[in-house]
């Protein structure tokens, strides 16, 4: 009876054995593979960033405009946060068209302001000199002031 | 007459008192600038992947 129990006893332990090690070499093999995927990927993306700097020139680029391309991946990283449509977005666009508005109607406005007093001025030396000489540019005049007064 | 002259007076007074501190805060400045650019291009995929990422932050941030 002893030797068959102790059999036992010793086959179960074997048995343990057995699976630890499996399990320790399946491990061990996860292990591996994780780290042979990981660095398949890593040199993956390498090569990807490599490729990208040398399609679109990155260096040259960054060497020409550094802040430029700094702010731009600042952007592009912006957008894949997906703050794009966002309010913080919205209130920058708004401030931006406001300025931009501002800027481009400013000369707008100053050329219109401008042309209209050229042509006022225009019109008020022309009429001077054309009342100076005659006597039908005083009656034009008076004849307009008289009108303006009857209106009124 | 001496009203004028004493403004233009204290202004040059200080302007001459100011414009060491001036000029040594646009040289610093200026250093700075020589500093950031030279970095940027001396590591630019550091540089741009940072920024990547700082707007990646600063877009989740605005998002919520």
């Amino acid at each position: 009876m002893e030797s068959s129990e102790s059999g036992s006893v010793n086959g179960q332990r074997m048995e343990a054995n057995s699976s630890r090690a499996s399990g320790a070499l399946t491990v061990g093999q996860h292990v591996d593979r994780v780290s042979g995927s990981a660095h398949e990927a890593w040199s993956r993306t390498r090569e990807t960033v490599n490729e990208l700097k040398d399609r679109f020139d990155l260096d040259g680029r960054v060497n020409r405009h550094p802040y430029g391309m700094v702010a731009a991946a600042l952007g592009v990283g912006y957008v894949l946060g997906g703050g794009f449509f966002s309010p913080l977005t919205a209130r920058i666009f708004r401030i931006g068209l406001r300025i931009g508005i501002r800027m481009a109607a400013i000369p707008f406005l100053e050329n219109e302001i401008r042309g209209f007093a050229d042509a006022v001025m225009a019109g008020h030396d022309g009429e001077g000199e054309g009342g100076e000489g005659s006597s039908s540019g005083e009656g034009k005049r008076s004849q307009s002031k008289g009108s303006k007064g009857g209106k009124r | 007459m001496e009203m004028t002259e004493q403004i233009e007076k204290t202004a040059r007074e200080i302007e001459d008192r100011f414009r060491p501190q001036i000029e040594e805060a646009k040289k610093k400045v200026s250093d700075l600038n020589d500093r950031a650019v030279s970095y940027i291009k001396e590591n630019p995929g550091k540089c741009l992947l940072g920024a990547v990422a700082a707007g990646y932050i600063i877009g989740r941030i605005a998002r919520r």
